[in-house]
């Protein structure tokens, strides 16, 4: 044996000594957490109760409707999901102390959908689920910071940006209420501020300005934004909050006699919600309203006729409304995400699956889904659409004109994505 | 019966203690060291003396000594003395005091745990009060030499403390590793730049808003600087006490400063200004009673923790802190000959970037908090900022101070919210510790390509994060918050159970006396069993504020 090859030799075997005794020191790898070989337990937290909660409080039975619905017909890979739902009231402080028990106590492989802008936030501060390598998959909210892969690595957004929501409602405006003077009320945080920076960058101008803090959100308030709004003489208001503000608002006016032409942000615009709050369908008529997904009355949409179905079986009597759709729609792209992290998933094959498939991921929406490496960001887009006699949102002369941009400087253009067919029964393939 | 007895026996020798220490404070600063000088008495003797810095201490050893001395280090005592009726908690007024603290807050049970298991304990009263890292750094040095010379068996030393005792302790392992076998910092205090930071910024805030007659430093010399001081603890517990007041109506104090009252002309809450000092300084939003979380039954089920609990919580945070902060810059002060704080570039927007998104409706919202960070921009001539002196500043950097090095083994503990000696404290060392253990485990790979032998670098630090419950506030019939009950685990300052000390002390004694810390799994067990205590390594506390502004 020649010197080099022997001490290559020596050096190859201190190398593997040295591997085998790190080994040694790493302990066996464990099942994941919130796996086991019949179950996936994910966890949510969002307004179940309280000021917030009207409408978004669905959700978690929308989204169990369709995992029961998955669940029946072989789960995922055999196993079936189960959702745990936490109250937090919409305060931030309750949402970090339910994540830590939901990650903590029960032990969720996951987060869903969990709702809110400062909420969120809080989460990611305190609880820190990147840090812990826990998937955030889906928040509900459309704050554009979410999608920022180095901030917050292990969180997808769903929703499309309140930033792009306001750059393609001012375009929506510019092309229909051209020389109307306009009103905005908007909730005065993140939420707010995200919106602000969209329509500031499309360049609309405000005569009123209404911020309202989060939770102040009342008909003593909305009485006040009606009193300045229509001292501005607004023909055209925006209300971007949430439901309760929207109701608040539409009611308020109605009752003070004001009726501008409504313009209603997605988030704040369900109208089982705000007609379930004693809003009447009436104030809703000819107000616009913006959506991503097929409107909930359309049967002839083939996801809307499946989780209608599936909906009406697990919770009869229910409204299927747009709160409903989504809710479902995100359970169905869950499930897809966990059929991709593989036949034993773990947080990392999770988080690995969407980044490298999300963006084929099947989904009710009509844009496409932009998960990659590079980018968590959801739907791109919307199709604006106007409140009918009944109070249900439907797009203009019946066809989708749908628009795209992004949460930067991009232009808003019309959308040309057309999406693929429902996979067979709605399952992940 | 036998442990009734021994237990009984042991409260005797901590009321002799007692009394003893209260005769070596009457004893003059000696140029020379003095003792120990011990009783003999059996089961326990207690042995007196003097550092060469004058500094009193106790030491106190049982009949079967064992070998192993636990060396504890008391926590910041205020360096002047406070006129009666100004502190709740001293309600005859406070007298300088250097009596020696063995175990932390007298606690018999500790004393027991330690003597009853043939250790003996030790700790001095320090020389000066006040910041003292340095002079009780060197004491506890001379003490340890002071305790092998008069007991020669000893075999293990171990040292641990509270607060500022935290960090002697701390700074001791760094600087002597060779003379203690384990530490255990608890509630440890940071650097005192960063602390003095952080109470600079309290103080600037209060007087900014609420009243500009307040100093918050650059205090004078000598008595009148005592005067200076008290007089400002006087006005920010008035202050507070006008907050809280108006915590419901958000009306602000009649002392407010001209920015303030055009914030409350504009609407804006002073409760709202209140949480946004609290959140720029980094003080907790969870206090003794307030857990931002619940809200009485009706109208403020939501409101109150979304809107008003933060407010509370900082604002019991700052009354406990208030004292302290005065106190310590003052005490600083003296020492390097000017004001420390200094504020002029501090950034108090990129401050609260995060934290004002979480806590929005409880600042008001975005446009409220503009038009209160408007008030604390540089440019605003209403609120000048704070100019450090540069000489004492300089000085102040060349104080003692930890760089969170960990040499031996090391329990540390802390309450998640503590508002004096914030966790972020405590991260910094486990942040260090963790470059450090990978340079060790480098270091280790690196050695065993030569010696074809793995050896795993040791792990030295274990810590309990003392958490809080899930929520605590409780209200009145009425809805009014009980603000009567003791503090909760985790929040107030150093608020362990005697549990939780045992817990410290047992797994520091297992450490220091055989060079390793037990699995993880037995420590999560010891930490469930303690109560309130987490080895969650995933928690992460925020660094003080000063650290990412260097």
């Amino acid at each position: 044996m020649t010197r080099m090859k022997r001490r290559a030799l020596i050096s190859a075997t201190a190398v593997l000594a040295v591997a085998a005794l790190t080994a040694a020191t790493v302990p066996a790898q464990a099942a994941e957490v919130g796996v086991t070989n019949s179950t996936i337990t994910l966890g949510m937290t969002l307004p179940m109760t309280g000021t917030a909660s009207p409408g978004y409080n669905k959700i978690p039975g929308a989204m169990k409707a369709y995992f029961d619905y998955l669940n029946a017909n072989g789960g995922v890979n055999g196993r079936s999901i189960n959702l745990k739902v936490e109250d937090d009231q919409y305060v931030p402080t309750q949402a970090v102390a339910k994540t830590n028990k939901l990650l903590l106590q029960d032990k969720v492989m996951a987060l869903i959908a969990p709702l809110g802008t400062a909420n969120n936030k809080a989460v990611a501060a305190s609880v820190n689920p990147a840090r812990r390598g826990v998937p955030v998959l889906f928040v509900n909210t459309g704050f554009s910071g979410f999608a920022d892969t180095k901030k917050y690595p292990t969180t997808y957004a769903i929703l499309p940006s309140y930033v792009m929501e306001a750059k393609i409602m001012a375009q929506y405006i510019k092309d229909n209420f051209a020389g109307k003077t306009i009103g905005l009320v908007y909730q005065d945080d993140d939420f707010g501020t995200d919106a602000l920076k969209g329509f500031t960058q499309a360049g609309v101008t405000f005569a009123a300005k209404i911020p309202y803090a989060s939770g102040s959100q009342s008909a003593a308030t909305a009485a006040g934004w009606v009193t300045k709004l229509s001292a501005a003489k607004c023909d055209v208001v925006i209300l971007f909050g949430v439901s309760s503000a929207t109701a608040a608002g539409l009611g308020t006016a109605a009752a003070l006699k004001y009726a501008p032409q409504w313009i209603l942000g997605s988030v704040g615009g369900d109208a089982t919600t705000i007609k379930a709050a004693g809003v009447p369908a009436g104030v809703l008529y000819n107000a616009v309203g913006a959506s991503f997904a097929p409107a909930t009355t359309d049967m002839t949409d083939e996801y809307v006729k499946l989780f209608s179905d599936i909906y009406a079986k697990a919770v009869p009597g229910s409204a299927f409304d747009n709160n409903v759709l989504i809710g479902m729609n995100t359970a169905f792209v869950a499930a897809q995400a966990l059929k991709a992290a593989g036949t034993n998933p773990t947080r990392a094959s999770l988080l690995a699956a969407i980044d490298a498939k999300g963006a084929s991921f099947a989904s009710a929406a009509l844009l496409p889904l932009n998960y990659s490496k590079t980018s968590h960001v959801g739907y791109n887009g919307y199709w604006f659409g106007k409140y009918s006699p009944t109070g249900d949102l439907k797009p203009v002369d019946g066809k989708y004109v749908l628009y795209t941009t992004d949460s930067g400087s991009g232009a808003v253009v019309k959308s040309t994505w057309t999406r693929p067919a429902m996979p067979a029964k709605g399952l992940p393939q | 019966m036998r442990i009734s007895s021994t237990k009984s026996r042991f409260l005797a020798v901590l009321s002799s203690a007692a009394l003893v220490a209260t005769v070596v404070v009457a004893t003059p600063a000696h140029a020379a060291a003095v003792g120990p000088i011990c009783d003999k008495k059996v089961p326990v003797q207690t042995c007196q003396g003097t550092t060469s810095d004058g500094a009193p201490y106790v030491m106190m050893v049982p009949a079967n000594f064992n070998g192993t001395v636990a060396l504890y280090s008391h926590g910041y005592r205020y360096n002047i003395d406070l006129p009666a009726g100004m502190l709740p908690s001293v309600p005859t007024g406070y007298k300088v005091t250097n009596t020696p603290e063995p175990i932390p807050g007298g606690n018999p049970a500790i004393a027991s745990y330690f003597l009853g298991n043939g250790m003996a304990i030790m700790g001095s009263g320090f020389a000066r009060q006040g910041w003292n890292l340095d002079s009780a750094v060197s004491t506890n040095v001379e003490l340890v030499g002071a305790f092998k010379t008069a007991f020669p068996t000893t075999k293990h030393v171990l040292a641990w403390g509270s607060s500022l005792g935290g960090i002697i302790t701390q700074t001791l392992a760094e600087k002597y590793p060779t003379l203690v076998d384990a530490v255990a910092p608890m509630c440890m205090a940071d650097n005192v730049s960063p602390e003095l930071t952080a109470a600079g910024d309290v103080l600037w805030g209060i007087k900014t808003f609420f009243d500009p007659t307040i100093k918050g430093g650059n205090y004078s010399a000598g008595a009148a600087g005592n005067a200076e001081a008290i007089g400002d603890i006087v006005k920010v517990l008035t202050v507070l006490g006008s907050l809280k007041s108006s915590m419901a109506t958000g009306a602000w104090p009649a002392t407010s400063s001209a920015s303030g009252k055009a914030l409350e002309a504009a609407g804006v809450p002073s409760r709202s200004a209140l949480l946004l000092i609290g959140l720029m300084a980094g003080l907790p939003t969870q206090s003794d009673h307030f857990d931002s979380i619940s809200g009485p039954d009706g109208a403020l089920k939501l409101s109150f923790p979304l809107a008003i609990s933060p407010a509370l919580a900082v604002l019991e945070n700052a009354a406990s802190a208030a004292v302290l902060a005065i106190l310590a810059t003052q005490d600083v002060e003296l020492q390097v000959g000017g004001a420390v704080y200094d504020n002029t570039k501090t950034d108090y927007s990129a401050r609260v970037e995060d934290s004002a998104v979480i806590y929005n409706a409880a600042l008001s919202g975005n446009t409220a908090i503009n038009a209160m960070l408007a008030v604390l921009n540089p440019a605003n001539p209403g609120a000048p900022r704070a100019k450090g002196n540069a000489d004492a500043m300089a000085k102040m950097g060349k104080l003692a101070a930890t760089t969170a090095k960990v040499n031996v083994p090391t329990v540390m503990m802390t309450g998640v919210a503590d508002p004096i000696t914030p966790a972020g404290a405590t991260q910094r060392v486990i942040d260090a510790y963790a470059t450090q253990l990978v340079a060790e485990r480098n270091a280790a790979i690196a050695a065993a390509k030569k010696s074809r032998s793995y050896q795993a670098p040791t792990k030295k630090l274990v810590v309990f994060w003392s958490t809080t419950p899930k929520a605590w506030t409780t209200f009145d019939s009425t809805g009014a918050p009980i603000a009567s009950s003791p503090a909760v685990s985790g929040t107030n300052h150093c608020t362990f159970s005697t549990a939780n000390l045992l817990t410290v002390a047992k797994t520091m004694v297992g450490a220091g006396t055989t060079g390793k810390f037990p699995t993880g799994g037995a420590i999560a067990t010891a930490a469930r069993k303690s109560g309130n205590l987490s080895v969650d390594k995933n928690f992460r506390a925020p660094l003080l504020k000063y650290y990412n502004e260097q």
